[in-house]
């Protein structure tokens, strides 16, 4: 009994129990504040605190989509997709590698020096030696010429077909990887057929260099085969400027919206390296081409390794471009280039233009040198881009290249002079060698002269003397309102559609439209040359002097002229619903007889004239050459021009060729350009013996 | 009481060394542990494969007279047709050899043939791997093709003295280059086996088919191996194009499933063709010093 007493735990005073309640009231406010605490995180902020959970454990990596195709008007693709496969590192899975590595390095450093070691240095000399062991593991696989890998070649042994440095793991390389893209595979080889792809039969090697690693390479493991998509042109180096070619990207069009559960815009993202346009339509249409990204959502680990994956979504293919082009003219226009050639067996800086008449659709648009766009769809390397550099090969020569027009230009002053009523179809001029125009003499390309001349003869032998009197008589101020009136100074290739973002737009990037100079007083005066002299005016009345157009100007005149009007829009674009309006044109202005008077000095210039290189036996052709003069080093060289239409009879296609002769060629304009013209014409009908289209009406 | 308890932690003492121990145990030990295994039990699995031959040799004998002059009509009639397929062949043999002699065009042979019997399958992963009755003292090296006729069986992927483990197509760590009928490019595509589950049935994708390849109208499209790889020979058959190509892998690229052309579940006997040479990929397997 007395042991139970001393055991006593109630408090039995009104005192002590006061103090019991007080301490359970503090209990229950801490367990209530606690509760409440809880209940407030759970109830009330859990929604962000799930937010930032997820923020701070996953990401979102977008994977590229691949673009669009781009075929010519008949469907025939130009630019399309192939795999590339590409053999990458799982960094996460190396972990292990990385580590016993950093040990063996880190005793044998120790071992070496007493002093400080940098544990930094030594962690990624131990990732670049592991992954440079898979990386001879993999070239040991693939490359069937060396099959003892990084072996150095014997005197007189075939060397490597990819240089030492693609068998290196690049160090830079690594270092911006795990600092911008850590969760990603490493990239150990870009692209299993590019190495070899410019080597001698180097398509097929390409190709056996992918089986092997597919059928060779274990499986299981940390190094992965990738496909993806990567750009390619067909036919290589043809269409190159109007096609353009495509550079990295890391700005990829997102599609994450569809992700209702995350709010995505505020999670972490990678960005796999994708593809934009660099140039030509694969630049100007890239909204189109372009796509929508793929998405996956991961986990990641405390490392920044992806772990899990989530969810994901396809990227979706961007759209198809069908342009106006016809591949076989493009082809032979290209081709047909390509022959001309210098004193040395290099072809010729030139460019040639086939335009349908009616709808100003482009059918060829060639530019020569040219480039292989397929060098530059991979990795664009500094050696390529010098390489085309120093050819002169990024100008677009057909829609860029800026040239006087030469006797091409005679049309326009032919017809400024009747429109001013200087002159008539009819009426006859004396033309002698030379004409004087102040104190000096303007020669005639024939040094005895041509002696009495009418419009149609002088278009058919491109006489000088005949369009240095008419000049003169209508004067530089009408020269200069026809030359406008036909678009000399208009930018081409503008459309009035904007992009994706609501930027003005251009079929073609830096298309026509920049430094074209049709010259008048004021412009002379604004470049300080002085005054206008009429020897100024005699000179723009051959198309010499200031006056500077591109071939696609002038086969857009061309086209303009086949069908009496002034203006032709042309276009890259095929639409087979197009109506052949063109913005701002109207009719010239000259009467049936005048007009026929000019069509009849074009057809009697190739049948009998200048042209006479074009001629095409029952096809009906009106043209007009040009040789004018420009400055190559300082030294006077010829341009060779020919411009024109077919048939004369019922016009379908304009055409423009135009070729940079050098200081040492013989360049002239239907000697030159004319062969040109006829290869594309007999391509176009066939085989020569008629029209392949009846012309749309 | 305490008898009990001390007992137990003397096994739960026993239990840790010897896992503490079995994980300290070098690499190379353990390996030959396991070699020793798979040797310990490759009679059984020899016994196995020829109780089975047996089998199927009483049950062949037990046939009724009626069953077997009926069989062997239909075998005079199949001789018949390949007789005269034969025949065919005969003309275009003595063309070749001839062309041969003339153009003095003298291949060497790239493999030996092995012939060997599934002994069994492998009971961890079903249908997707084989184990055959002949290992390294007949040649036997990993990596090596295995055929049935023209028709790819799989690969070797592990080899021991009287066996081997064949990986079949259907397996998840099968993955070589094959053709498909009706390309006229010839563009590669990639057979990779896909882990079935355990009541599923074996199959294998086909990947990255190019998106405008169109499935040739009524019979199947064969695939076929390049022969580009190194490994397998070209021409050899994979099996069939499942018919429709179905989703897109990475937008422009379609995917298919493969059907195996012969019953992988009834394979007797199967040729292996070890390359006379070694290729790199089995001195990767082998793990041997490629510098």
């Amino acid at each position: 009994m007395r042991e139970r007493a001393d055991t006593k735990v109630l408090p039995s005073t009104p005192v002590e129990k006061l103090r019991l309640y007080v301490v359970f009231g503090l209990f229950s406010l801490g367990f209530l504040y606690v509760v409440g605490g809880l209940a407030y995180r759970q109830l009330i902020q859990s929604r962000d605190l799930k937010e930032q959970s997820d923020n701070q454990s996953r990401r979102i990596v977008l994977r590229p989509p691949a673009r669009g195709r781009i075929i010519d008007r008949h469907g025939f693709v130009l630019v399309d997709n192939r795999a590339r496969w590409s053999v990458k590192a799982d960094l996460a899975a190396l972990q292990k590698e990385f580590r016993s590595e950093y040990l063996r390095l880190l005793a044998a450093e120790r071992a070496r020096q007493a002093v400080q070691v940098d544990t930094e240095r030594v962690m990624e000399l131990a990732r670049v030696n592991v992954l440079q062991g898979w990386l001879n593991k993999v070239w040991f696989v693939i490359d069937e010429n060396q099959p003892k890998a990084l072996r150095k070649p014997a005197p007189g042994e075939a060397t490597p077909l990819v240089s030492p440095g693609e068998r290196k793991v690049n160090i830079e390389d690594l270092r911006k990887h795990l600092r911008e893209r850590r969760a990603l595979p490493f990239t150990l080889v870009a692209d299993l057929a590019f190495p070899v792809a410019d080597a001698p039969g180097g398509a097929d090697q390409g190709v056996k260099s992918v089986a092997r690693f597919i059928e060779q390479f274990p499986v299981e493991g940390p190094i992965r085969l990738e496909s993806d998509i990567i750009r390619t042109y067909p036919f290589g180096g043809m269409a190159a400027h109007v096609l353009g070619y495509v550079k990295d990207s890391d700005d990829l069009p997102p599609n994450v919206d569809d992700i209702a559960e995350v709010r995505a815009e505020s999670m972490q993202k990678l960005r796999q390296t994708g593809k934009t346009g660099a140039a030509g339509v694969e630049l100007s249409f890239n909204h189109v081409l372009k796509g929508l990204s793929g998405w996956e959502l991961w986990t990641k680990t405390s490392s920044g390794y992806n772990q899990t994956r989530l969810k994901y979504s396809e990227p979706m293919q961007g759209s198809e471009i069908r342009l106006s082009l016809d591949l076989r003219i493009q082809r032979t226009a290209e081709s047909a280039l390509a022959e001309i050639k210098d004193t040395q067996g290099v072809p010729l800086p030139a460019a040639a233009v086939m335009l349908d008449v009616q709808t100003g659709e482009i059918l060829a648009l060639a530019s020569q040198p040219t480039f292989d766009p397929n060098r530059l769809a991979g990795r664009i390397t500094f050696a390529v881009y010098d390489e085309v550099e120093k050819s002169g090969a990024w100008l677009n020569r057909a829609t860029q290249g800026l040239y006087p027009p030469g006797s091409t230009f005679k049309i326009i002053t032919a017809i400024a002079g009747m429109r001013r009523k200087v002159v008539d179809w009819d009426d006859i001029l004396e033309c002698g060698a030379s004409y004087r125009v102040g104190d000096r003499d303007f020669p005639e390309h024939e040094p005895v002269g041509y002696g009495e001349v009418d419009l149609d003869k002088m278009l058919a032998i491109s006489c000088n003397v005949w369009n240095y009197q008419i000049g003169l008589r209508a004067g530089p101020d009408a020269l200069a309102a026809e030359a406008r009136r036909f678009g000399l100074d208009t930018p081409l290739l503008e459309t009035s559609s904007a992009d994706g973002n609501g930027a003005a737009h251009t079929e073609l990037p830096y298309a026509a439209g920049r430094g074209l100079v049709v010259p008048d007083r004021d412009y002379k005066l604004r470049i300080k040359a002085g005054p206008w002299q009429d020897g100024d005016t005699a000179n723009f009345s051959i198309g010499q002097g200031y006056l500077l157009t591109s071939p696609l100007h002038m086969a857009a005149f061309a086209a303009s002229l086949a069908r009496g009007e002034t203006r032709t829009v042309p276009t890259i674009i095929h639409d087979p619903n197009r109506d052949g309006r063109h913005r701002g044109s109207s009719p010239i202005g000259l009467n049936n007889a005048q007009l026929e008077a000019i069509r009849g000095g074009m057809v009697r210039c190739v049948e009998e004239g200048t042209g006479r290189s074009a001629r095409i036996p029952g096809l009906p052709i009106a043209a007009k050459t040009g040789t004018s003069e420009y400055f190559k080093n300082r030294e006077k060289a010829h341009l060779a021009w020919m411009i024109g239409y077919a048939p004369a009879d019922r016009p379908v296609v304009a055409f423009c060729v135009l070729v940079e002769g050098q200081l040492d060629t013989n360049t002239w304009g239907g000697k030159t350009a004319g062969p040109v013209v006829k290869q594309m014409l007999e391509t176009w009908v066939g085989t020569g013996e008629k029209p392949a289209a009846e012309p749309a009406r | 009481m305490d008898q009990n308890r001390q007992g137990a932690r003397a096994s739960y003492v026993a239990l840790s060394v010897f896992v503490a121990g079995w994980i300290l145990l070098p690499s190379a030990v353990r390996r030959l542990n396991r070699e020793a295994f798979v040797e310990f039990q490759a009679p059984a699995l020899h016994l196995v494969g020829k109780s089975r031959d047996l089998a199927t040799f009483w049950e062949k004998k037990s046939r009724g007279s009626e069953e077997l002059v009926a069989a062997g009509r239909d075998l005079a009639r199949i001789n018949a047709a390949l007789e005269l397929k034969l025949k065919g062949m005969e003309d275009v043999r003595r063309e070749n050899t001839r062309l041969r002699e003339v153009t003095r065009y003298n291949v060497p042979a790239e493999y030996l043939s092995v012939v060997a019997r599934v002994a069994t399958r492998d009971s961890s992963s079903w249908w997707q791997r084989i184990v055959i009755r002949k290992g390294r003292n007949d040649g036997i090296r990993p990596g090596a093709p295995v055929v049935f006729g023209d028709t790819v069986v799989g690969r070797v992927t592990a080899v021991h003295l009287t066996t081997s483990e064949v990986d079949l197509v259907t397996s998840p760590g099968f993955r070589c280059t094959a053709y498909l009928e009706g390309d006229d490019q010839n563009r590669i595509v990639l057979i990779n086996g896909v882990a079935a589950n355990s009541l599923g049935t074996a199959k294998a994708r086909v990947c990255v088919i190019p998106y405008d390849y169109l499935l040739p109208a009524g019979t199947p499209a064969r695939v076929t191996t390049t022969g580009m790889g190194g490994v397998f020979p070209s021409g050899l058959t994979l099996g069939y194009l499942d018919g429709g190509a179905y989703a897109t892998q990475v937008g422009n690229f379609k995917e298919s499933l493969l059907v195996p052309s012969r019953d992988l579940y009834n394979l007797q006997e199967v040729s292996v063709l070890v390359p006379i040479i070694q290729t790199p990929g089995e001195a990767l397997m082998q793990g041997d010093q490629f510098q």
